[in-house]
């Protein structure tokens, strides 16, 4: 026969039996207890059927809006490049409806995204094999020379890109007030417009 | 060094905002209420961001919810209600039947409903614990009551389930 002083000992420890909260002596006192008596079996499994009820609940996801106020981000490149899912894109699309400040990022983000991709192709050389040292010397150095060339064009690009994203297609190229605004973000824009697609490289050296 | 360890709040909306909005949920049974109350803990997370030292970031996030949920509970001058219409459950498995889906949604709903027939204390506590899936410290440090009483809470709430749920076990 179950002694009932200890069931009702033991009983009172089972919740926390279950969740791993006993004292190692309390545990040890619920396991011997648990050793032989059905009745606290029963009551045991009981509980943790409770307890797994409850914790199976479905997690529910909050409306978009109750985010609205969060500033998106890092998530800002990853929605101008699809690659966020259907409800993050809803909820930085009803950000950007009421953030200034993230519009205009996305903004400088966009024509840095577009000045990149609108980089000229730099071609490999004929032979993919290294060349043999002795015809190395004027080669390398002139593909050195190619290859800096595209990188100032990049950047000029880049900042072109930026200039008329932010200041519109006519407004003069200003590198100190771009990077001042680009950190600080005091400068509020009226309104927000897709930026032009491309960078035309023609002309730039 | 200090300032490394305080989450920014930005971060503490994208991890929490779901833990909290389903805690208000189980706590209320009300979307409404619910997504409220979000708004208004990461509001005061927002302002008390900068006061906050590391420490049990749990206990401070969850101690600020309790107390936004009781003066909500307070403000609004009435017991929690469900509505069953609100009862709409996601399910967490990918591609459950049909009957799986029913069957989980009415298990929920008879879980939902039970559970808001707990007295608060009670309530509060099994939904920490079970729905949060804090440790009993946190509990104990989030509501400020001895960890033998969240024991005990925990431990009764759950008789009490027991009782309200007619599903045979």
């Amino acid at each position: 026969m179950a002694d009932v002083s200890r069931c009702r000992a033991t009983e009172e420890l089972l919740s926390a039996y279950l969740d791993g909260e006993l004292l190692p002596d309390e545990l040890a006192a619920a396991v011997e207890h648990l050793d032989g008596c059905e009745t606290c079996i029963v009551t045991m499994r009981q509980l943790g059927e409770v307890r797994a009820a409850v914790r199976l609940l479905p997690w529910l996801e909050p409306p978009a809006e109750t985010y609205v106020g969060l500033h998106p981000g890092d998530e800002l490149s990853a929605y101008l490049d699809g690659e966020l899912t259907t409800a993050e894109v809803e909820l930085v699309t009803t950000h950007l409806g009421s953030c200034h400040d993230c519009r205009n990022e996305l903004h400088d983000l966009d024509a840095a995204r577009t000045a990149v991709r609108a980089l000229r192709r730099v071609e490999p050389a004929s032979s993919p094999v290294a060349p043999a040292a002795a015809a190395m010397g004027r080669g390398r150095h002139r593909r050195r020379l190619t290859l800096a060339t595209a990188a100032a064009a990049a950047t000029t690009a880049m900042v072109l890109a930026i200039a008329m994203a932010t200041g519109g297609g006519g407004a003069p190229l200003d590198r100190a007030s771009l990077a001042t605004r680009h950190s600080a973000r005091t400068s509020v824009e009226a309104g927000f417009s897709v930026i032009p697609a491309s960078v035309s490289l023609e002309g730039v050296p | 060094m200090a300032e490394q360890l305080v989450p920014a709040w930005e971060d503490v909306a994208r991890r929490y905002g779901r833990q909290i909005y389903n805690y208000a949920y189980r706590l209320t049974g009300n979307r409404d209420d619910a997504a409220d109350l979000v708004q208004e803990v990461l509001l005061r997370v927002k302002r008390g961001l900068d006061s906050y030292t590391p420490g049990s970031f749990d206990g401070w996030l969850w101690r600020i919810t309790r107390n936004a949920f009781l003066d909500d509970m307070r403000r609004r001058k009435r017991r929690p209600t469900v509505a069953l219409t609100e009862l709409v459950a996601i399910p967490h498995t990918s591609t459950p039947s049909p009957d799986e889906v029913l069957a989980q949604v009415r298990l929920s709903d008879d879980v939902q409903v039970a559970l808001l027939k707990l007295p608060i204390e009670f309530r509060e506590c099994v939904v920490m614990c079970d729905v949060v899936g804090l440790s009993y410290e946190d509990i104990a440090a989030a509501t400020k009551i001895p960890l033998g009483t969240v024991r005990s809470r925990i431990h009764r709430g759950r008789k009490m389930l027991r009782g309200l749920l007619s599903w045979p076990m």
